[in-house]
Order: C-alpha cells, then sequence, then structure tokens
C-alpha cells in the first residue's frame, strides 16, 4: 500500500465535501484523513485528502473522477516525496500531585514539541510532524497517563516554485485578505 | 402519492397575491418560469403537488409559451423527458414535488446520467426555514441525487433562480451531458426577487470547460496509428449520436474504409446496410464484430466507454490492439481500456480535424473477413430465427416484418431484456437517431413514457415502443398520458409470458431452475381501451403482417399485443464474465 495525498481545489460551495467522498467511498476506499480549509485566494478552497492504495493507475482515475465534478477547480495526486507536509497533534497528559514529573527539556529539544496549556492537574502538549514523528512522540509519552490524543489531517504543499494561480483556470484571483 | 396535506401549512402565512407587488419584482416561481422561456424550454413533463404548488400557480399564465404535460408517475416524467432529449438534442425538463415526488425521478436520474442524457429536473422543497425539521414531505433530495447528477443545488432564495436555472441548462448539456437536480424551496418560489429579473445565459463556468478542440499532437498520434494500421476497426458510440456526428463518421469511414461497428446507443450513428457497417458489439451483438476485435491492431474507439457489455473479461478484450480513444469525457480515458492515443475533444470536432490527417484506404480484404462471420450467424441464428416454421411467430419475426413495413425509418424506443437484444439485431436503421433505449442503467419501464417523450420530441417521425410483458406492467399507466395528449405513439408488446432475459440466464446457467420469472399477465388490449386506446392482439403469423399494418396505419396511439414463443433465447451471446471469444452461438 502506497500512500497518496491527493490536494483538491474547488469553488465554495456546500454539499461539495459529499461529491468529492462519495467517489471514494462507491470504490470502497477508506480516506486516512481529510483537511479542509480556504486557500490564499478568495473564493477557493483546499481540500487534502490521504489515501493508502495499492494501485497508481486507480488513483490516477480517481484523480479523474474527482476532477469531473464541476466545481473542481484543479486535482492532484502526489507521493510523499513530492511534498512537504504535516500533521499537527495534541496530547492532554494527567499531571496529578506526586505524578511522575514532565521531562520538559526532553520533549522540547528532542520531540520539537510543546506544552500548549497548564491546568490544574494536565497539560496539553503540542505536536508538528509526520506521521512517525507523531507516533514516535506518543510511543514517549506512554510513561505517562494520556488523558486524550488528537491527530489533526495532513495539510501539504507541492514541492513545485510553481503557485497555486498557475494551475488554477485563468481569471483574477484576489488573495483571501 | 403526493396529497397536499391537509394540516396547515406552517410556512403559509405569506401567499403571493395577498403581497403588493411592484410590477418589476418577480416571485421566485415567476422567474423561474421566464427563465425556462428564455433558455426555449418549450415542454414540461410533470406532477404538482405541495411543495411545487407556487410553481404551478406560475405556470399557469405560462399556457402559451411551455406545454406542460401531465404524466402519471414521476418516473414517466423522467423517462418522458430522457426520451424527449435524446431526440431532441437538448435538455429534457421535468417539474415534480418534494419528497415522493423527487425520490421517484431517481431511477430515471441515474439512467440519464449513465447514458449522458440531458435533463433539467425541477424538484420542490419544503420551506427554508422547515429545512432539516422532517417536515412533510421533505426528503434530502440532494443528498439522495449526488450520486447520480451532474450536479444539482438547492435554490433558497428567489434571487438566485435566474443564474442558476442559466447554470443548469449549461451544465446539463454542455460536454458530456448528464442530469442535473434543481431542489427549490417553497420559500423561494413564493418571495420576490429583491432586484429586478434579468436573464443571462450560461456560456461558461470557470471550473468546467469541457474540451471540443481536439489537440494537433493527439490528432497527430491518432492520425499516425490509424495510417499504419493493417486491420483498424472503429467502435462507434452514444457520444457519435450526441455530437451529432453521423455524417462526419460516414465520411471518415468511407475516406479511410476501416469497418464500423457500434456499440448499443450507438446503433443508428451508420446505415445498417452501410458497406462499412459489420454490426453491433457487445454481450448479445454480432458473431463477427465481437470475435474479430481479437484481429485488429488498431482500434478506433469513438464516443464510447468500453462498458463491461461490450467488453466481457476486459483482462482480455483487445490486448494485441492499440487503442485511439476520442472521447469528450477525460475521466473515460485509460477508465476501463488503455488508450495509446487518447483524443479528447467533442467527436464530430475530432472527426472533423481527423478527416485530412488520415490516408485515404480500403481495407475490403480485412471487412470481407466480417461476412465470413456473417454467414455463420446466418445459418446458425438469424435464418432460423426468421424461418417462421415454429408454432409461435418469434421475436425476431416481429422486428425483421416491422422494420421492413418502417423502410428502417422508424424511432425504435425499447424497453430491456430480449426484445430489446431481438430489436437492436433485427431492425435495419436506415436513419440517424432512430434508437431509443436505456442502455447503461437498463431500467425496464423505460420505453412506454420515453417513447411518449421522443414523440412529443419528433412529430414528424414514427415512434415504434418495443416493450416486454413484464416492463410494459412498470410503468403502464402512461398510457393515459399518451392518449390524452393524443400522440401517436405505437406500441407493440412481445409477450412471452415471462422475464425473458432473467428466465434465459437461468436456463443456460442457472440449470434451468426458473426462479420467479412466470408472469400471469393481464389483458393488455383490455388495459389499453380503458385508456381510450385501440389495440389488438396477434396470435398468429398469418395475421402478424395485417397487425403490423393496422397498427401503423391507425391514426393516433395503438397497442399491439404480439403473443410470442414462449421460451426463447436470444445469440449471439457472450456469458457475463466470459471474454468476447467465447461468444456462444447457441
Amino acid at each position: 500500500m502506497t500512500t497518496y495525498t491527493i490536494c483538491i481545489f474547488t469553488g465554495n460551495t456546500i454539499g461539495l465535501l459529499n461529491r468529492i467522498t462519495i467517489i471514494f467511498t462507491r470504490r470502497r476506499i477508506n480516506i486516512e484523513s481529510l483537511t479542509v480549509s480556504e486557500t490564499e485566494r478568495h473564493g477557493v478552497s483546499r481540500f487534502t485528502i490521504v489515501i493508502k492504495h495499492e494501485s497508481r493507475d486507480e488513483v490516477e482515475k480517481i484523480v479523474r473522477q474527482i476532477r469531473k465534478i464541476v466545481e473542481v477547480l484543479a486535482v492532484f495526486g502526489y507521493l510523499n516525496d513530492e511534498i512537504v507536509y504535516n500533521e499537527i497533534a495534541l496530547f492532554k497528559i494527567s499531571t496529578p500531585l506526586g505524578s511522575k514529573p514532565l521531562d520538559v527539556e526532553t520533549i522540547n529539544k528532542h520531540h520539537k514539541a510543546w506544552v500548549v496549556y497548564w491546568g490544574l492537574d494536565y497539560v496539553v502538549i503540542e505536536k508538528t510532524g509526520n506521521e512517525t514523528d507523531i507516533f514516535a512522540f506518543f510511543d514517549y509519552l506512554r510513561q505517562y497517563e494520556i488523558l486524550e490524543f488528537v491527530r489533526s489531517g495532513r495539510v501539504a504543499v507541492g514541492k513545485t516554485e510553481k503557485g497555486l494561480v498557475e494551475y488554477l483556470p485563468e481569471a483574477d484571483w484576489a488573495y483571501t485578505l | 402519492m403526493q396529497a397536499i396535506s391537509v394540516m396547515p401549512e406552517l410556512e403559509s402565512t405569506v401567499e403571493p397575491q395577498e403581497v403588493m407587488v411592484p410590477p418589476q419584482l418577480l416571485s421566485g416561481s415567476q422567474a423561474l418560469m421566464e427563465s425556462l422561456v428564455a433558455e426555449g424550454v418549450d415542454t414540461i413533463f410533470g406532477y404538482p403537488g405541495g411543495a411545487i404548488m407556487p410553481v404551478y400557480d406560475a405556470l399557469y399564465d405560462f399556457q402559451e409559451q411551455i406545454n406542460h404535460i401531465l404524466v402519471r408517475h414521476e418516473q414517466g416524467a423522467g423517462h418522458a423527458a430522457q426520451g424527449y432529449a435524446r431526440m431532441q438534442g437538448r435538455a429534457g425538463v421535468c417539474l415534480v414535488t418534494s419528497g415522493p415526488g423527487a425520490t421517484n425521478l431517481v431511477t430515471a436520474i441515474a439512467d440519464a446520467q449513465i447514458d449522458s442524457t440531458p435533463l433539467v429536473c425541477i424538484v420542490g422543497q419544503v420551506a427554508k426555514k422547515l429545512l432539516g425539521t422532517d417536515a412533510f414531505q421533505e426528503a434530502d433530495v440532494m443528498g439522495v441525487t449526488m450520486p447520480i447528477t451532474k450536479w444539482n443545488y438547492q435554490i433558497t432564495s428567489a434571487d438566485e433562480v435566474p443564474e442558476i436555472i442559466a447554470k443548469a441548462f449549461y451544465i446539463a448539456q454542455a460536454g458530456r451531458p448528464g442530469p442535473v437536480l434543481i431542489d427549490m424551496t417553497k420559500s423561494a418560489q413564493i418571495e420576490l426577487m429583491t432586484r429586478p429579473y434579468v436573464y443571462e445565459k450560461c456560456q461558461n463556468i470557470i471550473s468546467y470547460r469541457p474540451r471540443l478542440a481536439p489537440k494537433m499532437e493527439q490528432l497527430e498520434a491518432a492520425a499516425k496509428l490509424i495510417n499504419e494500421a493493417k486491420r483498424p476497426y472503429i467502435f462507434a458510440g452514444h457520444g457519435v449520436q450526441i455530437s451529432k456526428a453521423e455524417t462526419d463518421l460516414l465520411a471518415f469511414a468511407e475516406k479511410t474504409g476501416i469497418p464500423v461497428a457500434t456499440t448499443l446507443l450507438g446503433q443508428s450513428t451508420i446505415p445498417t446496410n452501410h458497406p462499412n457497417h459489420v454490426g453491433w458489439l457487445g454481450m448479445h451483438g454480432n458473431y463477427g464484430p465481437n470475435v474479430l476485435t481479437d484481429q485488429a491492431d488498431v482500434i478506433i474507439a469513438i464516443g464510447m466507454r468500453f462498458d463491461d457489455r461490450v467488453t466481457g473479461d476486459a483482462s482480455k478484450f483487445i490486448r494485441q490492439a492499440k487503442v485511439v480513444h476520442i472521447e469528450i469525457d477525460p475521466s473515460e480515458i485509460d477508465k476501463i481500456i488503455k488508450a495509446h492515443a487518447p483524443v479528447v475533444g467533442d467527436a464530430k470536432e475530432v472527426l472533423k480535424a481527423l478527416l485530412p490527417l488520415v490516408d485515404k484506404n480500403d481495407h475490403t480484404i480485412w471487412r470481407n473477413e466480417f461476412r465470413k462471420y456473417d454467414l455463420i450467424e446466418n445459418e446458425t441464428i438469424t435464418t432460423p430465427e426468421l424461418s417462421g416454421d415454429t408454432e409461435k411467430i418469434k421475436m425476431a419475426e416481429v422486428i425483421d416484418l416491422l422494420s421492413r413495413k418502417t423502410n428502417g425509418e422508424a424511432v425504435l424506443v425499447t424497453d430491456v431484456g430480449q426484445h430489446q437484444m431481438m430489436a437492436s439485431r433485427y431492425y435495419q436503421f436506415r436513419r440517424k437517431n432512430s434508437l431509443v433505449t436505456s442502455g447503461g442503467m437498463g431500467t425496464m419501464g423505460f420505453a412506454l413514457p420515453a417513447a411518449f417523450g421522443a414523440q412529443v420530441a419528433a412529430p414528424d417521425r414514427q415512434v415504434v415502443a418495443i416493450i416486454g410483458d413484464g416492463c410494459f406492467q412498470m410503468t403502464l399507466q402512461e398510457l393515459g398520458t399518451i392518449v390524452q395528449n393524443k400522440q401517436p405513439v405505437k406500441a407493440i408488446i412481445l409477450n412471452n409470458n415471462f422475464l425473458g432475459m432473467v428466465r434465459q440466464w437461468q436456463q443456460l446457467f442457472h440449470s434451468r431452475r426458473y426462479s420467479f420469472v412466470e408472469l400471469q399477465n393481464p389483458n393488455f388490449v383490455m388495459i389499453a381501451k380503458g385508456f381510450g386506446m385501440e389495440g389488438h392482439t396477434c396470435n398468429e403469423r398469418k395475421t402478424l403482417s395485417d397487425s403490423l399494418d393496422q397498427m401503423l396505419a391507425h391514426d393516433g396511439p395503438y397497442l399491439l399485443e404480439v403473443i410470442v414463443e414462449k421460451e426463447e433465447n436470444v445469440f449471439p451471446m457472450v456469458p457475463a464474465g466470459a471474454s468476447v471469444a467465447q461468444i456462444r452461438l447457441k
């Protein structure tokens, strides 16, 4: 199984997420992660969908099926080495009085993670990185009680000097802000 | 089913007539009517109900411009609009209410999606503030139709109407056509626009710009393959008809001498008796056209999508050949069969552009290969089928005789099953755009309403529906629509008292374990007469010719029931999942 990151650029209309996910469910492909946000261009949304698949041909077909959706402006299917990508994870760690103290130095320096909230008897640690980094950190934190763990979907940009606008149909694409 | 609620409707405090209407501001419903007229819509197939009543009220004032046809069931509206669209080459329009009205349309929408038929379906919806509350006759029609429409949209304000309707027609008809559904809340139908109504036709959408003109490098690559080919072979599909490329196909085939086989939906894109025409492809297609796919060195697939009923086992289909795939929908390229020279574009534009690039050629020897197989097929199947030596009439005889009596110029509208395959096998098409059938979806009950819609769209053509006894009972209520609208549709029921194709499969592949395929049928002629439609039953071969004459000569709609052989099978046949080389002649 190879991991593919599919980046989809669309107009901003209700129901589009549904139209896109139907393409995966109909082919019984599990979505590993999904992130949606507005891009730097006004009215253009970006979907980042991570899937695992054994056939590149099939992934190419899926990309073409997504491109067929009327509101879709552009679609790219990437292998991991073609993108810069990251995720963010939050860990809620129990720190009641008398528990094993956190080794903040290791957390900061070795794992590049940060305590972003100090509760009365818990902390929230933020860690950004790829799946491997995040799970390595998870493994490290096992020595404490992990109350909650959440990962965001992947965000990714292609390793090319081109900007988004060069892939969009010709139009006056204003910045979002 | 679409009864108006006897409960007071929650949103009905504002009725349009109670509002002081400034003359220049239209209600959503009026804007919808104006928009339809602006799109050139002259016919709507529909069925009223609670959540679409404001639109029907507006329609009352547009009866001069728009012919609304009241069907008997919303599925009938959908198929009629499909028949209309296929004959006219532009979008058919349906108008139905929310909830069950919309869900009854679903089968026709799915059928239109897979057979690339342009439809604009306008569906009522509960008022905006009731959305998501399980209100009376509320169904999530957007959710239901999302996977089976080319595009769908929910209008929740009157101001959106002109722009969205313009978009709907553009999307339904541009590129590869398909069904569009517009879900319109009752509040948007009632409320007034906040600005003067202006209609602008949609010319393009930034995110949807189908390529019509092919790229030169793709054309050159295709031409090179075609010019070097020793045994090239054209597959002509529905796309040829959709892009009205029949004459271009002929010019191309005649210049290059390449044999042409059609898909089911490609039937009538080339006259059956044309020297380049070799037959049709697929599960019940002709012998030569199927088996010789294994000997072609270049396949030129035009506006077709390598359906599994054409390819059989796709992993064994045309492995030896290079493939030129001419197709407007890029997602079809490489979907089933790898294309060595894909040409993305409209079939007509591609064929026009390709014509000067291909060499004049003569593939008579190669074309004659097909004739050898024709002899075998004639000897083992066609001649015996038409010999008239059985006790009962055979389906093939009916179609063959009909073909001769109509000079191959009728529009055949068929349902789904054995009679559909027989119609396609034995009708000798002479005119383009002459077969309307449910190919991809295989929707039983398609023919009667679709034939009605086709007749409305093409009043100068003889429309004959070929229907099985099982299919007929799925949508027979549309006889009422045909009679009320005085459309001279001729319907032939080929009655074998069986769900014939399923029975055939059970005979061949399930050791004759006939599981729920025999029908106790009603008196079809009496049913037709009950609707006010003339008809009779033909039970004997010696009266078949007169029966067909009587039907064709009748002024008005007519139903002819022909009692046919109970257990006949359609051959040739490529068993499901087998390779085309394993085609069976018996």
